[in-house]
């Protein structure tokens, strides 16, 4: 196997963080550090991981301290759903114009608050910070403060200036914000057993497949954080036993910290495919130590399982041996994908994270097998390079990814934060097959790189022509390559497009 | 929600550096690049990505703590590198955002010192542009780009180059794809295919057809060539009049080429106005294409006349844009009850007034501008429209008062095609007519179809009437 830096072209800089997985080698994956200037990550910046982990709280009021950009690209950016209140799905900003940024935010900051106060009476309001204000230096832990004393209740700073650090920072930045939170009420106890579900975001309505699992299993879920979580239950989520972290890039801090201010334990689960969903009930049973709730676990995982595997087989029997290219913001969710591709018989050819730390990449090593590319915080253009050279006939990412795949002619399928479709729990996972077999099964992908010539030429079975060098600056869709995209004549009457 | 003084709730502008972005986006080879922390551009890329459903690559100078206390300088130089490394782009915006502004980073330096460190020549052009975000909008950023790619092209006036007898084309505000293809087809067919420079052109850039390549910088956009010509064009047209167009400025201060602002060219009477002074300006007769055109379009206002009278809308979006389309609703005799622009301009209050006074004087009207969703929710809710137009952002009250919403200008993030929207023209008015028409049908088909049975004071012949059969 050549080494993965002679395959791909990149700057020399980013060639640690680009590995080929190999039998008899094993480096380490740089990972964990500020993105390279001018290397087009597909990171955003610490406001943004404090945002996305926190802007499900529904009933909170979440007021940007800053220049109006931070709040128009973040607005109602999730598609975390809420059961009650949709105040999270509102942007609020205090819009710093030139003369607040000469003179100091502070005192509209506060005007925001007590306005925003009176005209919502939120719960509680966390103000997030940008950039500027960690320039000008506004005391936002001293307004907060200030403020909570002054209108009744918690407003809570988000120390979130985009350039300190990365996008885990800004995840800190939420868990400190939610620390505020948790033990300020008391939980009412319905259960003996009870847990919070932790970095689950409730996007399309995920924690709604989930939450009914362990509540037929006897299990009072107090809070899921963040997603569809109000002010009022995150106040009372030490009532519970056992933190279950999916999200464990955003949340693991938090669990830690529960852990240790009310020595509440935390498992890593995830909700995502067959396998890993019987083990997050299964190991919450043996949490619990009682038998009748693993009876109901093992009935939940045979009965759902049974039901929906008619159709996940026969999903199967057509993605069968095509292969998977997965980019993720975090960790956790990249190695659930691993484990939900083979349980459709798909094989992974690149895995990468924007935010995946060395343990985590240790764990993706182990998971896939050798020819697998792996790769930290990558860039279009090494992504373009490798669904290339891997072969990728799909690829699993968020937006900035999708044109991308697609513009090579690479089947995709959405797994950020703006997906409608419920991907947790068994019918979350059969949507996700439905998902994959209606984009790589779509007949569009033969017409990519067509000519009209093509069409006229009855030259049956010939590939078509294109040129067999690539162009300067152009990234060419070898042909023939992949199993699935050969790129074949098209003629009106062999084809009919569905 | 009600008054408020220091909150902005659900914002209708953008920042600054987007709007150069979709500035630089417009010329051949180019990128750009962001001086500031590494979400801006990452936000940026997603939310054009999402209008334009195109690959969107913007760099970013990733600027960390120790940039910001000690100056961004060496990231900023890191940044240009890799891009050149990497792209290889002949031109090069770097925009800055708040960050970069507020530690005070001189850009220009910095480039100098690029220039001179990396042995980086003169045929790599390098452009900086000031945008922070606590300046004005996206619609200001994409003025002052266009500005600074016309000076920095035109910068080279050693020796005055040859008279080109062309016409400079200059837009104020964004445009889909689809509508500066339009544009450039009444522009081929009346000045002439090389006989204008249309600046910026962004209908191959956010618009690349499918191909099975991936292009790095996708092939399209003004060339350069053609921007560093404008200053030996013999007139300039500026697209948009509530705006100051700063590029039409400097030519006509620095090169002494005449210059005319005009609307954009959105419904038939802006249209008829932007194809008259372009007969007037090259001399060309209007082609018999156009004259057609333009009686197709009578022949489908007269068609939708009936349907559309009186029906009371909403406009709302960018300046220029609203202008347009108000213009538009006005003509075929719809009422615009509300008219909003995203962000201030020091013309559009009255160039609104001037074309309501114009078409329909007693209409009554409200204008707002540089306002939030919010103020413009609570407007939407007093007026009660019934129907509006604008972008994706317009969703949420539409929903909350049951009225349809036609999607219309810049982001449209939750349906397809808005890259290829076509609002300009005779076509472009003709296809927004049929769109705005077809709406109204089908909500007066589900509304009659709710009133289609008998008035509730009909009494059918029944046993109680006095010639009842059986009676």
């Amino acid at each position: 196997m050549p080494d993965i830096t002679s395959v791909i072209n990149t700057l020399d800089e980013r060639r640690p963080y680009i590995e080929l997985k190999q039998a008899n080698k094993s480096g380490e994956l740089a990972c964990d550090n500020t993105s390279i200037a001018g290397s087009m990550s597909q990171r955003a910046c610490v406001y943004s991981g404090a945002r996305v982990a926190l802007n499900p709280v529904t009933d909170a009021i979440h007021l940007v301290h800053g220049p109006i950009g931070c709040a128009s690209y973040t607005w109602d950016i999730r598609g975390s759903l809420s059961s009650d209140k949709e105040t999270f799905r509102t942007s609020f900003s205090t819009d710093m114009k030139e003369l607040d940024v000469v003179f100091g935010g502070e005192k509209k900051l506060s005007k925001s608050i007590d306005e925003l106060v009176e005209l919502y009476n939120p719960p509680v309001i966390f103000v997030y910070s940008t950039c500027i204000v960690g320039i000008i230096g506004d005391d936002l832990e001293a307004i907060c403060k200030e403020a909570t004393e002054r209108v009744g209740i918690p407003v809570l700073p988000v120390q979130s200036e985009g350039f300190k650090g990365t996008k885990s920072d800004g995840y800190k930045a939420a868990c400190h914000a939610l620390m505020q939170l948790i033990g300020t009420k008391e939980p009412e106890i319905i259960s003996e057993y009870r847990i919070n579900i932790l970095g689950d975001y409730n996007v399309a309505g995920d924690v709604w497949l989930v939450k009914p699992l362990f509540e037929k299993m006897g299990i009072q879920v107090i809070t899921s954080m963040t997603g569809d979580a109000t002010a009022d239950s995150i106040s009372k989520a030490h009532g519970a036993q056992l933190n279950l972290v999916q999200c464990s890039g955003s949340m693991t801090y938090l669990a830690k910290w529960m852990k240790k201010e009310f020595g509440i334990p935390f498992t890593k689960v995830s909700y995502f495919g067959i396998e890993d969903l019987a083990i997050a009930l299964r190991s919450t049973a043996e949490f619990f130590g009682s038998e009748e709730m693993m009876n109901i676990a093992e009935e939940i995982i045979e009965q759902e399982t049974n039901r929906i595997m008619p159709e996940i087989q026969e999903i199967r029997s057509r993605l069968e041996g095509k292969t998977a290219a997965i980019y993720m913001g975090g960790a956790a969710k990249a190695l659930t994908l691993i484990k939900g591709f083979r349980e459709l018989g798909m094989e992974v050819v690149i895995i990468g994270t924007q935010t995946g730390k060395r343990d985590d990449y240790k764990q993706i090593s182990y998971q896939v097998k050798d020819g697998t590319v792996i790769v930290d915080d990558a860039n279009p253009l090494e992504l373009a390079d490798l669904l290339v050279n891997q072969k990728a006939d799909l690829m699993v990412a968020g937006v900035k990814e999708r044109f991308l795949a697609y513009k090579l002619g690479v089947s995709f399928c959405d797994f950020n934060h703006d997906r409608t479709i419920e991907f947790e729990g068994y019918d979350g996972f059969l949507n996700f097959a439905r998902e994959l077999d209606t984009s790589v099964n779509s007949p569009v992908w033969r017409y990519v790189g067509s000519k009209i010539e093509d069409s006229y030429s009855g030259s049956s079975g010939a590939e078509q022509t294109t040129d067999s060098t690539a162009k300067a600056g152009t990234i060419k869709k070898i042909e023939g390559e992949s199993n699935m995209q050969e790129i074949s004549p098209i003629t009106f009457q062999q084809e009919p497009v569905a | 929600m009600s008054e408020r003084n220091y909150t902005t709730v659900n914002p209708c502008i953008m920042c600054q550096p987007i709007g150069s972005v979709m500035a630089f986006k417009g010329i051949e080879d180019s990128m750009v690049l962001l001086h500031g922390s590494q979400g801006c551009s990452t936000y940026m890329r997603l939310h054009l990505a999402h209008h334009f459903r195109e690959p969107v690559d913007i760099g970013s100078s990733s600027l960390s703590e120790k940039g910001a206390v000690y100056g961004g300088s060496e990231n900023l130089k890191k940044g240009l590198k890799n891009i050149i490394l990497r792209y290889n782009p002949k031109v090069i915006g770097v925009s800055t955002t708040c960050l970069a502004e507020t530690i005070g980073d001189d850009i220009s330096r910095i480039i100098s010192e690029f220039r001179e460190e990396e042995g980086v020549g003169d045929e790599r052009i390098i452009i900086p542009v000031p945008t922070p975000s606590y300046e004005d909008s996206h619609n200001s950023g994409y003025i002052k780009a266009v500005e600074a790619i016309v000076k920095t092209f035109t910068l080279d006036d050693s020796k005055k180059a040859i008279f080109n007898n062309k016409l400079n084309v200059v837009l104020s505000e964004n445009i889909s794809p689809e509508d500066t293809r339009e544009l450039k087809h009444l522009f081929d067919s009346i000045v002439g295919q090389n006989s204008y420079i249309l600046l910026p052109d962004i209908s191959e850039t956010f618009d690349a057809p499918m191909t099975g390549d991936l292009h790095k910088i996708p092939p399209g956009g003004t060339t350069h060539a053609d921007i560093a010509d404008m200053k030996n064009s013999a007139a300039t047209i500026g697209l948009g009049i509530t705006n100051d167009n700063k590029a039409v400025n400097y030519l006509k201060q620095t090169f002494d080429i005449p210059s005319q602002n005009l609307p954009l060219p959105i419904g038939l009477e802006y249209t008829d106005r932007v194809l008259a002074a372009l007969s007037n300006i090259s001399g060309a007769e209007i082609p018999d294409e156009f004259q057609k055109e333009r009686g197709r379009l009578i022949d489908a206002m007269v068609d939708s006349h009936k349907y559309v009278y009186g029906t009371k809308v909403a406009i709302y979006g960018d300046p220029n844009n609203v202008l347009g389309m108000l213009s538009l609703v006005l003509e075929n005799g719809m009422h615009p009850i509300l008219v909003v622009a995203s962000s201030k301009s020091p013309r559009f209050a009255e160039q609104a007034m001037e074309r309501v006074k114009q078409v329909k004087p007693d209409c009554d009207v409200t204008i707002l501008e540089d306002v939030d969703f919010d103020t413009f929710n609570d407007a939407v809710k007093k007026a009660k429209p019934q129907m509006l137009i604008g972008n994706s952002n317009g969703k949420y009250i539409a929903k909350e008062m049951n009225i349809p919403l036609i999607r219309f200008g810049f982001p449209i993030h939750d349906r397809v095609g808005a890259q290829r929207l076509l609002t300009l023209g005779y076509k472009g008015a003709m296809r927004m007519l049929d769109r705005i028409t077809n709406t109204i049908l089908e909500v007066e088909d589900t509304e009659l179809a709710a009133k289609w049975s008998e008035p509730e004071s009909y009494v059918p012949l029944g046993e109680s009437s006095f010639h009842s059969a059986e009676a």
